[in-house]
Protein backbone atom coordinates (compact mmCIF):
# COMPACT_ATOMS: atom_id res chain seq x y z
CA UNK A 1 0.00 0.00 0.00
CA UNK A 2 2.91 2.17 0.90
CA UNK A 3 3.76 2.55 -3.33
CA UNK A 4 0.17 3.48 -3.57
CA UNK A 5 0.90 6.12 -1.30
CA UNK A 6 3.69 7.40 -3.24
CA UNK A 7 1.65 7.77 -6.62
CA UNK A 8 3.26 4.55 -8.07
CA UNK A 9 0.65 3.32 -11.14
CA UNK A 10 2.36 -0.11 -10.91
CA UNK A 11 1.55 -0.64 -7.38
CA UNK A 12 -2.06 0.69 -7.89
CA UNK A 13 -2.55 -1.52 -10.46
CA UNK A 14 -1.84 -4.43 -8.07
CA UNK A 15 -4.51 -2.76 -5.92
CA UNK A 16 -6.68 -2.89 -8.98
CA UNK A 17 -5.92 -6.47 -10.82
CA UNK A 18 -6.65 -7.91 -6.92
CA UNK A 19 -9.87 -6.43 -6.31
CA UNK A 20 -11.42 -5.12 -9.06
CA UNK A 21 -13.80 -8.30 -9.90
CA UNK A 22 -14.71 -8.23 -6.34
CA UNK A 23 -15.76 -4.42 -6.75
CA UNK A 24 -17.57 -4.42 -10.02
CA UNK A 25 -19.77 -7.40 -8.67
CA UNK A 26 -20.85 -5.42 -5.76
CA UNK A 27 -21.27 -2.28 -8.07
CA UNK A 28 -23.37 -4.54 -10.08
CA UNK A 29 -24.87 -5.85 -7.45
CA UNK A 30 -26.25 -2.81 -6.40
CA UNK A 31 -27.26 -0.72 -9.40
CA UNK A 32 -27.74 -3.87 -11.70
CA UNK A 33 -26.28 -2.23 -15.13
CA UNK A 34 -23.23 -2.82 -16.27
CA UNK A 35 -22.21 0.60 -17.27
CA UNK A 36 -23.94 2.34 -13.94
CA UNK A 37 -21.63 -0.40 -12.01
CA UNK A 38 -18.62 0.26 -14.56
CA UNK A 39 -18.96 4.04 -13.34
CA UNK A 40 -18.90 3.58 -9.63
CA UNK A 41 -15.95 1.33 -9.78
CA UNK A 42 -14.43 3.52 -11.69
CA UNK A 43 -14.60 6.60 -9.51
CA UNK A 44 -14.25 4.94 -6.76
CA UNK A 45 -11.12 3.76 -6.91
CA UNK A 46 -9.82 7.04 -9.32
CA UNK A 47 -11.11 8.85 -5.63
CA UNK A 48 -8.98 5.97 -3.99
CA UNK A 49 -5.53 6.72 -6.17
CA UNK A 50 -6.11 10.52 -6.21
CA UNK A 51 -6.84 11.23 -2.96
CA UNK A 52 -4.30 9.40 -1.55
CA UNK A 53 -6.29 7.84 1.30
CA UNK A 54 -5.10 6.05 4.05
CA UNK A 55 -5.31 1.98 4.43
CA UNK A 56 -5.89 1.48 8.33
CA UNK A 57 -4.64 -2.04 8.87
CA UNK A 58 -6.66 -1.44 12.49
CA UNK A 59 -10.07 -1.39 10.52
CA UNK A 60 -10.07 -4.50 8.39
CA UNK A 61 -8.64 -5.78 5.44
CA UNK A 62 -7.29 -4.18 2.53
CA UNK A 63 -10.38 -5.65 0.22
CA UNK A 64 -13.05 -4.17 2.92
CA UNK A 65 -11.69 -0.98 2.80
CA UNK A 66 -11.61 -0.70 -0.88
CA UNK A 67 -15.51 -2.24 -1.17
CA UNK A 68 -16.22 -0.03 1.66
CA UNK A 69 -15.36 3.07 -0.66
CA UNK A 70 -17.35 1.18 -3.53
CA UNK A 71 -20.29 0.80 -1.24
CA UNK A 72 -20.46 4.34 -0.96
CA UNK A 73 -20.02 5.65 -4.20
CA UNK A 74 -22.70 3.04 -5.10
CA UNK A 75 -25.46 4.67 -2.48
CA UNK A 76 -24.39 7.52 -3.97
CA UNK A 77 -25.12 7.15 -7.69
CA UNK A 78 -28.50 4.70 -6.31
CA UNK A 79 -29.47 8.15 -4.15
CA UNK A 80 -28.55 10.62 -7.32
CA UNK A 81 -30.68 8.29 -9.57
CA UNK A 82 -33.64 8.37 -7.22
CA UNK A 83 -33.72 11.40 -6.73
CA UNK A 84 -33.90 12.00 -10.48
CA UNK A 85 -36.07 9.08 -11.59
CA UNK A 86 -38.54 10.34 -8.35
CA UNK A 87 -41.87 9.49 -9.45
CA UNK A 88 -40.86 7.30 -12.03
CA UNK A 89 -39.37 4.73 -10.41
CA UNK A 90 -41.78 2.00 -8.46
CA UNK A 91 -40.74 0.36 -4.89
CA UNK A 92 -41.18 -2.98 -6.78
CA UNK A 93 -38.77 -1.74 -9.15
CA UNK A 94 -36.33 -1.20 -6.77
CA UNK A 95 -36.65 -4.74 -5.49
CA UNK A 96 -36.66 -5.87 -8.80
CA UNK A 97 -33.26 -4.41 -9.51
CA UNK A 98 -32.01 -6.22 -6.14
CA UNK A 99 -33.10 -9.95 -7.55
CA UNK A 100 -32.74 -9.48 -10.82
CA UNK A 101 -29.64 -7.52 -12.32
CA UNK A 102 -29.44 -7.43 -16.46
CA UNK A 103 -28.59 -10.78 -18.10
CA UNK A 104 -25.00 -11.25 -18.34
CA UNK A 105 -23.13 -13.87 -20.17
CA UNK A 106 -19.84 -13.04 -17.55
CA UNK A 107 -19.24 -16.24 -15.23
CA UNK A 108 -20.85 -16.03 -11.98
CA UNK A 109 -17.76 -17.48 -9.63
CA UNK A 110 -19.49 -18.54 -6.58
CA UNK A 111 -16.53 -19.17 -3.86
CA UNK A 112 -16.93 -21.05 -0.66
CA UNK A 113 -16.89 -17.81 1.42
CA UNK A 114 -19.56 -16.31 -0.51
CA UNK A 115 -21.61 -19.16 -0.17
CA UNK A 116 -21.20 -19.08 3.73
CA UNK A 117 -22.61 -15.65 3.82
CA UNK A 118 -24.95 -16.34 1.59
CA UNK A 119 -26.48 -19.03 3.39
CA UNK A 120 -26.06 -17.20 6.60
CA UNK A 121 -28.22 -14.20 5.16
CA UNK A 122 -30.91 -16.66 3.39
CA UNK A 123 -31.25 -18.46 7.02
CA UNK A 124 -32.83 -14.98 8.52
CA UNK A 125 -36.40 -14.44 8.93
CA UNK A 126 -37.38 -12.66 5.24
CA UNK A 127 -38.56 -9.57 7.05
CA UNK A 128 -35.07 -9.18 8.67
CA UNK A 129 -32.77 -10.56 4.91
CA UNK A 130 -35.09 -7.90 2.97
CA UNK A 131 -34.29 -5.05 5.25
CA UNK A 132 -30.66 -5.74 5.45
CA UNK A 133 -30.40 -6.22 1.52
CA UNK A 134 -32.75 -3.04 0.88
CA UNK A 135 -30.35 -1.21 3.02
CA UNK A 136 -26.63 -2.46 2.03
CA UNK A 137 -27.35 -3.42 -1.91
CA UNK A 138 -30.57 -1.09 -2.55
CA UNK A 139 -29.07 1.77 -1.37
CA UNK A 140 -31.80 3.03 0.85
CA UNK A 141 -32.28 4.75 3.99
CA UNK A 142 -33.99 3.27 6.43
CA UNK A 143 -36.66 5.94 6.72
CA UNK A 144 -37.38 5.20 2.59
CA UNK A 145 -37.25 1.23 3.89
CA UNK A 146 -40.04 2.03 6.64
CA UNK A 147 -42.18 4.16 4.12
CA UNK A 148 -41.37 1.38 1.31
CA UNK A 149 -42.57 -1.34 3.74
CA UNK A 150 -45.36 0.22 5.50
CA UNK A 151 -43.90 -0.64 8.92
CA UNK A 152 -42.85 2.12 11.86
CA UNK A 153 -39.09 3.31 11.64
CA UNK A 154 -37.95 1.54 15.01
CA UNK A 155 -39.01 -1.58 13.66
CA UNK A 156 -36.85 -1.87 10.70
CA UNK A 157 -34.21 -0.42 12.72
CA UNK A 158 -34.78 -3.40 15.01
CA UNK A 159 -34.90 -6.41 11.86
CA UNK A 160 -31.71 -4.38 10.31
CA UNK A 161 -29.79 -5.09 14.02
CA UNK A 162 -31.73 -8.37 15.17
CA UNK A 163 -30.49 -9.81 11.59
CA UNK A 164 -26.95 -8.60 11.24
CA UNK A 165 -26.45 -9.84 15.02
CA UNK A 166 -27.82 -13.32 14.08
CA UNK A 167 -25.81 -13.60 11.01
CA UNK A 168 -22.94 -12.99 13.47
CA UNK A 169 -23.50 -15.60 15.87
CA UNK A 170 -23.72 -17.67 12.57
CA UNK A 171 -20.67 -17.00 10.86
CA UNK A 172 -18.19 -16.46 13.97
CA UNK A 173 -16.08 -13.93 13.02
CA UNK A 174 -17.10 -13.13 9.25
CA UNK A 175 -13.11 -11.66 8.99
CA UNK A 176 -12.04 -14.86 9.05
CA UNK A 177 -14.47 -15.97 6.57
CA UNK A 178 -13.82 -13.38 4.21
CA UNK A 179 -10.08 -13.84 3.52
CA UNK B 1 -32.44 19.98 12.55
CA UNK B 2 -29.26 21.92 14.06
CA UNK B 3 -26.22 23.52 12.20
CA UNK B 4 -24.59 19.96 13.33
CA UNK B 5 -27.37 18.01 12.00
CA UNK B 6 -30.06 16.15 13.54
CA UNK B 7 -29.07 15.03 17.20
CA UNK B 8 -29.21 11.30 18.07
CA UNK B 9 -32.43 10.88 20.20
CA UNK B 10 -31.14 9.56 23.22
CA UNK B 11 -33.89 6.74 23.99
CA UNK B 12 -32.83 5.53 20.81
CA UNK B 13 -28.81 5.00 21.69
CA UNK B 14 -27.60 2.16 19.62
CA UNK B 15 -30.75 2.23 17.63
CA UNK B 16 -28.96 3.58 14.96
CA UNK B 17 -26.11 1.16 14.79
CA UNK B 18 -27.54 -0.91 12.29
CA UNK B 19 -28.41 1.56 9.12
CA UNK B 20 -24.98 3.01 10.02
CA UNK B 21 -22.92 0.26 9.23
CA UNK B 22 -25.68 -0.53 6.60
CA UNK B 23 -24.80 2.62 4.64
CA UNK B 24 -29.22 3.44 5.98
CA UNK B 25 -28.47 6.61 7.54
CA UNK B 26 -28.79 9.94 5.59
CA UNK B 27 -25.74 12.15 5.04
CA UNK B 28 -27.14 14.41 8.08
CA UNK B 29 -27.81 11.18 10.68
CA UNK B 30 -24.48 9.59 9.63
CA UNK B 31 -22.38 12.59 10.30
CA UNK B 32 -24.66 13.23 13.45
CA UNK B 33 -24.28 9.65 14.94
CA UNK B 34 -20.36 9.79 13.65
CA UNK B 35 -20.16 12.36 16.53
CA UNK B 36 -22.09 10.56 19.36
CA UNK B 37 -20.03 7.55 19.22
CA UNK B 38 -17.09 9.75 20.19
CA UNK B 39 -18.49 9.81 23.18
CA UNK B 40 -20.83 6.64 23.65
CA UNK B 41 -19.08 3.46 24.36
CA UNK B 42 -21.94 1.32 24.25
CA UNK B 43 -22.69 2.60 20.56
CA UNK B 44 -18.86 2.50 19.44
CA UNK B 45 -18.81 -1.54 20.73
CA UNK B 46 -22.09 -1.86 18.96
CA UNK B 47 -20.89 -0.49 15.47
CA UNK B 48 -17.42 -2.76 16.00
CA UNK B 49 -19.70 -5.78 16.69
CA UNK B 50 -21.88 -5.41 13.49
CA UNK B 51 -19.32 -4.04 11.13
CA UNK B 52 -17.80 -7.33 10.68
CA UNK B 53 -20.62 -8.54 9.46
CA UNK B 54 -21.42 -6.02 7.55
CA UNK B 55 -17.83 -5.87 5.98
CA UNK B 56 -18.52 -9.47 4.90
CA UNK B 57 -21.89 -9.05 3.15
CA UNK B 58 -20.29 -7.70 -0.27
CA UNK B 59 -18.81 -11.16 -0.72
CA UNK B 60 -22.40 -12.65 -1.25
CA UNK B 61 -23.22 -10.64 -4.32
CA UNK B 62 -22.65 -13.08 -7.35
CA UNK B 63 -19.31 -12.55 -8.47
CA UNK B 64 -18.59 -11.27 -11.62
CA UNK B 65 -15.60 -10.35 -13.74
CA UNK B 66 -14.91 -6.53 -14.20
CA UNK B 67 -14.82 -5.69 -18.18
CA UNK B 68 -11.22 -5.44 -19.66
CA UNK B 69 -12.25 -1.93 -20.92
CA UNK B 70 -12.79 -0.84 -16.91
CA UNK B 71 -9.10 -1.39 -16.36
CA UNK B 72 -7.73 0.67 -19.58
CA UNK B 73 -10.00 3.17 -18.49
CA UNK B 74 -9.17 3.08 -14.86
CA UNK B 75 -5.70 2.73 -15.51
CA UNK B 76 -5.22 5.35 -18.54
CA UNK B 77 -6.38 7.59 -16.15
CA UNK B 78 -3.71 6.57 -12.84
CA UNK B 79 -1.43 6.46 -15.82
CA UNK B 80 -1.61 9.90 -16.98
CA UNK B 81 -1.83 11.14 -13.51
CA UNK B 82 1.40 9.31 -12.85
CA UNK B 83 2.90 11.50 -15.54
CA UNK B 84 1.69 14.47 -14.58
CA UNK B 85 4.42 17.16 -13.50
CA UNK B 86 5.31 16.63 -9.91
CA UNK B 87 4.21 13.28 -10.29
CA UNK B 88 6.96 10.44 -8.33
CA UNK B 89 6.04 7.64 -10.32
CA UNK B 90 8.91 5.32 -10.96
CA UNK B 91 8.89 3.89 -14.29
CA UNK B 92 11.13 0.99 -12.90
CA UNK B 93 8.41 -0.43 -10.51
CA UNK B 94 6.27 -3.28 -11.96
CA UNK B 95 3.76 -5.10 -10.52
CA UNK B 96 3.44 -9.17 -10.03
CA UNK B 97 0.02 -10.41 -11.30
CA UNK B 98 -1.73 -13.13 -9.30
CA UNK B 99 -0.95 -15.39 -6.28
CA UNK B 100 2.18 -17.44 -6.32
CA UNK B 101 0.80 -20.47 -5.90
CA UNK B 102 2.12 -23.43 -7.80
CA UNK B 103 4.21 -25.72 -9.87
CA UNK B 104 3.39 -26.07 -13.85
CA UNK B 105 1.44 -28.74 -15.60
CA UNK B 106 2.87 -32.00 -15.51
CA UNK B 107 5.16 -32.28 -18.69
CA UNK B 108 3.43 -35.33 -19.93
CA UNK B 109 0.20 -33.26 -19.94
CA UNK B 110 1.79 -30.22 -21.59
CA UNK B 111 3.38 -32.17 -24.64
CA UNK B 112 -0.46 -33.93 -25.35
CA UNK B 113 -1.75 -30.15 -25.33
CA UNK B 114 0.82 -28.91 -27.18
CA UNK B 115 0.01 -31.99 -29.97
CA UNK B 116 -3.61 -30.99 -29.78
CA UNK B 117 -3.18 -27.65 -30.47
CA UNK B 118 -4.02 -26.44 -34.12
CA UNK B 119 -3.08 -23.19 -34.95
CA UNK B 120 0.03 -22.11 -34.93
CA UNK B 121 1.04 -19.14 -33.31
CA UNK B 122 1.97 -16.02 -35.38
CA UNK B 123 3.31 -12.46 -34.27
CA UNK B 124 2.98 -9.33 -35.86
CA UNK B 125 3.39 -6.07 -35.16
CA UNK B 126 0.51 -3.36 -36.22
CA UNK B 127 0.25 -0.27 -35.71
CA UNK B 128 -0.88 1.19 -32.26
CA UNK B 129 -3.54 4.17 -31.04
CA UNK B 130 -2.04 3.35 -27.70
CA UNK B 131 1.52 4.60 -26.08
CA UNK B 132 4.20 2.72 -28.61
CA UNK B 133 3.42 -0.08 -30.74
CA UNK B 134 1.07 -3.04 -30.32
CA UNK B 135 2.17 -6.35 -30.72
CA UNK B 136 -0.62 -8.60 -31.98
CA UNK B 137 0.08 -12.38 -31.39
CA UNK B 138 -2.31 -15.21 -32.63
CA UNK B 139 -2.61 -17.91 -30.20
CA UNK B 140 -2.57 -21.55 -30.39
CA UNK B 141 -6.81 -22.32 -29.77
CA UNK B 142 -7.39 -26.29 -28.99
CA UNK B 143 -10.98 -26.12 -29.86
CA UNK B 144 -11.90 -26.52 -33.22
CA UNK B 145 -12.21 -22.30 -35.43
CA UNK B 146 -12.05 -20.76 -32.37
CA UNK B 147 -9.30 -17.70 -32.77
CA UNK B 148 -7.51 -15.94 -29.95
CA UNK B 149 -5.07 -13.34 -30.56
CA UNK B 150 -2.99 -11.39 -27.53
CA UNK B 151 -2.43 -7.86 -27.92
CA UNK B 152 0.14 -6.52 -26.22
CA UNK B 153 0.94 -2.64 -25.43
CA UNK B 154 3.38 -1.05 -22.84
CA UNK B 155 3.36 -4.02 -21.11
CA UNK B 156 0.13 -5.03 -20.85
CA UNK B 157 -1.74 -7.70 -22.28
CA UNK B 158 -4.91 -8.37 -23.59
CA UNK B 159 -6.85 -11.69 -24.78
CA UNK B 160 -9.10 -11.82 -27.40
CA UNK B 161 -11.47 -14.94 -28.49
CA UNK B 162 -13.96 -15.71 -30.61
CA UNK B 163 -15.80 -18.58 -31.80
CA UNK B 164 -15.01 -20.46 -28.60
CA UNK B 165 -17.09 -22.93 -26.99
CA UNK B 166 -18.52 -22.38 -23.20
CA UNK B 167 -16.51 -24.38 -20.33
CA UNK B 168 -18.36 -27.18 -19.18
CA UNK B 169 -21.23 -27.09 -16.42
CA UNK B 170 -19.71 -26.16 -12.94
CA UNK B 171 -16.33 -24.76 -14.81
CA UNK B 172 -15.04 -21.66 -15.69
CA UNK B 173 -12.00 -20.50 -18.14
CA UNK B 174 -8.77 -19.03 -16.42
CA UNK B 175 -5.66 -17.67 -17.30
CA UNK B 176 -2.08 -18.26 -16.28
CA UNK B 177 0.77 -16.53 -17.03
CA UNK B 178 4.53 -18.27 -17.13
CA UNK B 179 7.71 -16.33 -16.47
CA UNK B 180 10.99 -18.82 -16.31
CA UNK B 181 9.19 -21.20 -13.89
CA UNK B 182 6.00 -22.99 -13.57
CA UNK B 183 2.08 -21.06 -14.53
CA UNK B 184 1.29 -18.92 -12.12
CA UNK B 185 -2.51 -18.64 -11.66
CA UNK B 186 -4.46 -14.83 -12.04
CA UNK B 187 -7.53 -13.50 -10.72
CA UNK B 188 -8.82 -13.76 -14.14
CA UNK B 189 -11.84 -16.20 -14.57
CA UNK B 190 -14.28 -16.14 -17.23
CA UNK B 191 -16.52 -17.40 -19.49
CA UNK B 192 -17.82 -17.13 -22.75
CA UNK B 193 -20.46 -14.59 -23.99
CA UNK B 194 -23.81 -16.03 -26.05
CA UNK B 195 -21.45 -15.11 -29.63
CA UNK B 196 -18.72 -17.47 -28.90
CA UNK B 197 -16.38 -13.93 -28.01
CA UNK B 198 -14.51 -12.97 -24.65
CA UNK B 199 -12.26 -10.24 -24.19
CA UNK B 200 -9.65 -10.63 -21.01
CA UNK B 201 -7.48 -7.98 -19.83
CA UNK B 202 -4.10 -9.91 -18.48
CA UNK B 203 -3.17 -9.09 -14.70
CA UNK B 204 -0.38 -6.80 -14.42
CA UNK B 205 2.32 -6.55 -16.21
CA UNK B 206 3.67 -9.33 -18.95
CA UNK B 207 6.87 -8.14 -18.79
CA UNK B 208 9.30 -11.46 -18.67
CA UNK B 209 6.20 -13.49 -19.17
CA UNK B 210 7.11 -16.09 -21.83
CA UNK B 211 3.73 -17.51 -22.34
CA UNK B 212 0.00 -16.65 -21.25
CA UNK B 213 -2.35 -20.10 -20.92
CA UNK B 214 -6.18 -20.50 -20.22
CA UNK B 215 -7.52 -23.43 -19.17
CA UNK B 216 -10.91 -25.05 -17.25
CA UNK B 217 -11.28 -24.88 -14.12
CA UNK B 218 -13.73 -25.80 -11.32
CA UNK B 219 -15.94 -22.50 -10.59
CA UNK B 220 -13.77 -20.33 -7.97
CA UNK B 221 -10.23 -21.22 -9.83
CA UNK B 222 -7.79 -23.25 -9.24
CA UNK B 223 -3.96 -22.59 -7.70
CA UNK B 224 -2.72 -25.39 -10.10
CA UNK B 225 -3.84 -25.90 -13.52
CA UNK B 226 -6.09 -29.14 -13.66
CA UNK B 227 -6.84 -29.77 -17.40
CA UNK B 228 -5.17 -29.31 -20.68
CA UNK B 229 -4.17 -25.62 -21.64
CA UNK B 230 -7.07 -24.45 -24.08
CA UNK B 231 -5.24 -21.56 -25.57
CA UNK B 232 -1.19 -21.02 -25.28
CA UNK B 233 0.07 -17.40 -26.49
CA UNK B 234 3.75 -17.10 -26.51
CA UNK B 235 5.64 -14.17 -26.19
CA UNK B 236 9.15 -15.19 -26.99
Amino acid sequence: MQLVYDGQAAAFEVIYDRHADASFSLAYRMCGQRALAEDVVQEALLALWRSGARYDRARGSVRTWVLGIVHNRAIDALRRRTRRDRGLVSDEGIEERLVAPERTDIEVVRSDEAREIRDALEQLPEEQSRVIELAYFGGLTHVEIASMLDAPVGTIKGRMRLGLAKMRMTLGDPSEVVQ
Amino acid sequence: MSANGPPVDPDDCGGNAAPYVLGALTAEEHEAFRRHMESCAVCREEVASLTVVAAALPVSAPQVSAPAELKRRVMSSVRADARAPGSEESPSSSPRAGRVRVRWLPALAATAVAAALIVLAVAAIVPSGGSGRTRVIHAEVLAPNARASLRVNAGHAELTIAHMPQAAPGHVYELWIKRSAGPIPTDALFTIAADGGATVGVPGSVSGVREITVTSEPLGGSSVPTSPAVIVARLS
